[in-house]
C-alpha cells in the first residue's frame, strides 16, 4: 500500500496556535511524522541586540502569554549575575510567588485544554473558572492578568503590602482545594483514563535521549527540576517534592501536573508566610559589564535557558532564548508513532506546546491588502497620537 | 545573595573542580582551558575544531553528560562560536551545566554535528544553519526549521551581525537615487 501523508495544522492541531506535522499514516496508525513550527517566527533574538537591558525585559516577557514571567525571570536573573547584583531577600521571595502562582494558572489551563482535547469540555469549564483565582491573585500582586512586568534588574517592582496576605492566603486555599479535587478526578474518572492511559507513551531511555524537560521528562521518570537541581531565586529555602510517573503515558503528564500545582500552593504558602522584611530591589546602573552568563529557569512546561553576552554598553552583544517547548518536539514526534490519528491533539498538547516560545523571532507584519506594511515605531508613535487625540478626551474622562 | 555563597562557600565547587581535572587530565591538549565562573556553571573551551567531538563523546562516556540543552550561535567579527549547553542532571544541587565552546572560522563555517552522539541536539543545529550558516557536517536533515518557506536562498543568515534586512537595502538604493536626483 502506498504511504498517506496527512498534513495536520498548522491551523490549530492543538491549541491555538500554529504548527504543521505531516503525518505519514498507515491506515489510521501513524508511522511517520515531521513538523515545521516556522509559522510564529518574530526575530526577538535578533531585535533584541538592538534594545537596552531594561527595554529588553519587556521585550522577552512578550515572547509567551503563559509563561511571561519565565522569561523576564530568566532573562533578569542572568543581568544581575553578570552586574554582580545582590537581590533583597523580599525581591526574590515576591518574585518566587508570582512564578509559582504563574505555574498553577499555566496548568490549570493546560488541564482545561487537555480536557477539550479529550472531549471532556466539562473539565475545561471547571479548571478556567478556577484558574481565575490565581489571575486574580497575580492581578493583585503585579497590577496585570497576563505580562505581569513585575521584574526588573535588580528585584521586582511592586511590593506586597499587608492587607493582601490574607487575601492571598484566602485564595490559596481555594485553589488547593480544588487542586486537590482535580488530582483525585485524574486518576479515576473513566473518560480521562479511557483517553490518556498508554497513549503518546515516551519510555525513560527515549526521553532522555531526545532531552527532554518539564513535565514530559517527569512523567516519563526522570527526576529533572531545575528548581532541584540548579537552585535559583528562593528555591532553596522552600520545602517541596519533586513529582514523577513511571507510567510514561499522557495519565502520567497529567497526574504530574496535577501534583507540581499541589506542590506549587504549598510553596505559595510558604512564601507568603515567611515573606522577609526589607527592601524589594537593589539600585542598578545602566551598563552592564562585559561578560558572558547561562541563565536556567524551571519554566511550567520545562527548562528554559538563557544565554546572555554583555560587551559593556548598554546593549547585549546576544540574547539567546531557548524556551521549553522547542526542547520537547523531538519526543513529540517519537511519542506520535503507533498511535491513531485521533490521538494526534492530545498527544501534542500533552506537551503542553507554545509555538511562540518555540519560534521567538523576525518583523512585525500586517498584511494590508496585497501590501506589506511594517509596523516600526514611529508609525506607532504617530498612530498612537490621531487616535489619542480623535478618542482620548473619552478615554481620559473614564 | 548568589555572590555571597561563593565566596564563603567555596568548598561547593567541589564537584565542578572534579570535572575540570577529569577534562584537563584526560584530554589535555585539546582543551585550551576551562572556566568556573560560578557554582554548577562551567565553559570548557576547545583548541580546534576537529577535535571538539572528541570532548563532547569524552563528556558523554565518561561524565555521563546527555543532555543538550541549547546550542548557541555567536558572530564575534572574523569568526562564529558556537556555545554547546549541555547539563548533568545530578541529585539535588549536583546538576551543573557545561558549556563547551568553539570557534569557527568565517571562510568555512563548517563543524561535526554531533546528532549521532545526542540525538536532542537535531534541532539546535538546524536553527544554527538558517541564522548563522553553520553547516553541521553529518546532519540527516538541513532543510529551513525556522525561517519561513519562501525566505529566498540570498536572504542571508539573520542573526550574523552584518546582515541587513532586504527592505533596508531597498531604502538605502532610493536614498541613493534620491541623492543622486538632487
Amino acid at each position: 500500500m502506498p504511504k498517506v501523508t496527512i498534513p495536520v495544522g498548522p491551523q490549530h492541531p492543538a491549541l491555538k496556535e500554529p504548527i504543521n506535522f505531516m503525518v505519514s499514516v498507515d491506515g489510521e496508525t501513524i508511522v511517520d511524522a515531521d513538523m515545521n513550527l516556522a509559522y510564529s517566527h518574530r526575530g526577538i533574538e535578533k531585535l533584541a541586540e538592538s534594545k537596552t537591558y531594561l527595554q529588553n525585559i519587556y521585550l522577552v516577557e512578550r515572547i509567551c502569554g503563559i509563561c511571561s514571567h519565565t522569561h523576564t525571570t530568566c532573562f533578569v536573573q542572568g543581568v544581575e549575575e553578570l552586574m554582580g547584583i545582590e537581590v533583597p531577600e523580599r525581591g526574590l521571595y515576591i518574585r518566587t510567588l508570582v512564578a509559582e502562582l504563574e505555574r498553577i494558572h499555566s496548568h490549570l489551563l493546560w488541564t482545561g485544554v487537555a480536557g477539550h482535547e479529550i472531549g471532556f469540555d466539562t473539565l475545561f469549564m471547571y479548571t478556567w473558572r478556577d484558574r481565575e483565582l490565581a489571575l486574580d491573585l497575580l492581578e493583585m500582586i503585579t497590577g496585570n492578568r497576563v505580562n505581569y512586568g513585575i521584574n526588573t534588574i535588580g528585584g521586582v517592582r511592586r511590593n506586597i503590602k499587608a492587607g493582601m496576605k490574607d487575601q492571598i492566603l484566602k485564595h490559596i486555599g481555594k485553589l488547593e482545594e480544588r487542586v486537590q479535587y482535580y488530582t483525585d478526578m485524574a486518576t479515576t474518572e473513566s473518560t480521562v483514563l479511557l483517553r490518556a492511559e498508554g497513549v503518546g507513551h515516551l519510555p525513560e531511555n527515549e526521553a532522555r535521549k531526545f532531552c527532554a524537560v518539564g513535565p514530559t521528562a517527569r512523567a516519563s521518570n526522570i527526576p529533572t527540576d531545575v528548581r532541584k537541581e540548579d537552585p535559583y531565586a528562593a528555591y532553596e529555602e522552600l520545602d517541596f517534592e519533586l513529582i514523577t510517573s513511571d507510567s510514561c503515558d499522557i495519565l502520567g503528564r497529567l497526574i504530574v501536573r496535577m501534583q507540581e500545582m499541589v506542590e506549587s500552593c504549598k510553596m505559595a504558602r510558604q512564601l507568603i508566610e515567611n515573606l522577609p522584611s526589607g527592601p524589594i530591589r537593589a539600585p542598578m546602573s545602566r551598563e552592564v559589564p562585559a561578560g558572558e552568563v547561562v541563565s536556567r529557569y524551571e519554566a511550567p512546561r520545562g527548562e528554559c535557558l538563557y544565554y546572555v553576552k554583555s560587551n559593556g554598553t548598554f546593549y547585549p552583544e546576544r540574547l539567546k532564548v531557548r524556551a521549553s517547548t522547542y526542547a520537547n518536539w523531538p519526543a513529540v514526534v517519537y511519542s506520535l508513532k503507533g498511535y491513531y490519528i485521533a490521538d494526534i491533539p492530545l498527544i501534542i498538547a500533552a506537551i503542553d506546546p507554545c509555538m511562540s516560545c518555540t519560534s521567538r523571532v523576525a518583523i512585525l507584519d500586517t498584511k494590508d491588502g496585497n501590501e506589506r506594511k511594517v509596523l516600526d515605531m514611529d508609525y506607532l508613535r504617530t498612530y498612537g497620537i490621531k487616535w489619542y487625540k480623535e478618542h482620548g478626551r473619552g478615554v481620559r474622562r473614564r | 545573595m548568589r555572590e555571597m555563597e561563593i565566596e564563603t562557600e567555596t568548598g561547593n565547587l567541589e564537584k565542578e573542580e572534579r570535572i575540570k581535572a577529569e577534562v584537563v587530565g584526560k584530554l589535555g591538549d585539546k582543551v585550551e582551558k576551562v572556566e568556573i565562573p560560578r557554582e554548577r556553571r562551567m565553559f570548557i573551551y576547545v583548541k580546534r575544531k576537529e577535535s571538539f567531538k572528541d570532548v563532547v563523546k569524552f563528556l558523554k562516556d565518561w561524565l555521563g553528560i546527555i543532555h543538550v540543552s541549547a546550542i548557541t550561535g555567536l558572530d564575534v567579527g572574523d569568526k562564529f562560536e558556537v556555545l554547546y549547553h549541555l547539563f548533568s542532571y545530578g541529585k539535588e544541587k549536583e546538576g551543573v551545566e557545561v558549556t563547551v565552546k568553539v570557534s569557527l572560522p568565517k571562510t568555512d563555517p563548517k563543524i561535526d554535528s554531533i546528532v549521532d552522539l545526542l540525538p536532542g541536539a537535531v534541532l539546535y543545529e538546524r536553527e544554527n544553519h538558517d541564522m548563522f550558516g553553520i553547516v553541521p557536517e553529518g546532519h540527516p536533515d538541513l532543510r529551513p526549521l525556522l525561517l519561513p518557506d519562501d525566505w529566498a536562498e540570498t536572504g542571508g543568515h539573520p542573526l550574523r551581525k552584518d546582515w541587513v534586512e532586504e527592505k533596508e537595502k531597498e531604502k538605502e538604493k532610493e536614498k541613493e537615487k534620491e541623492g543622486r536626483g538632487e
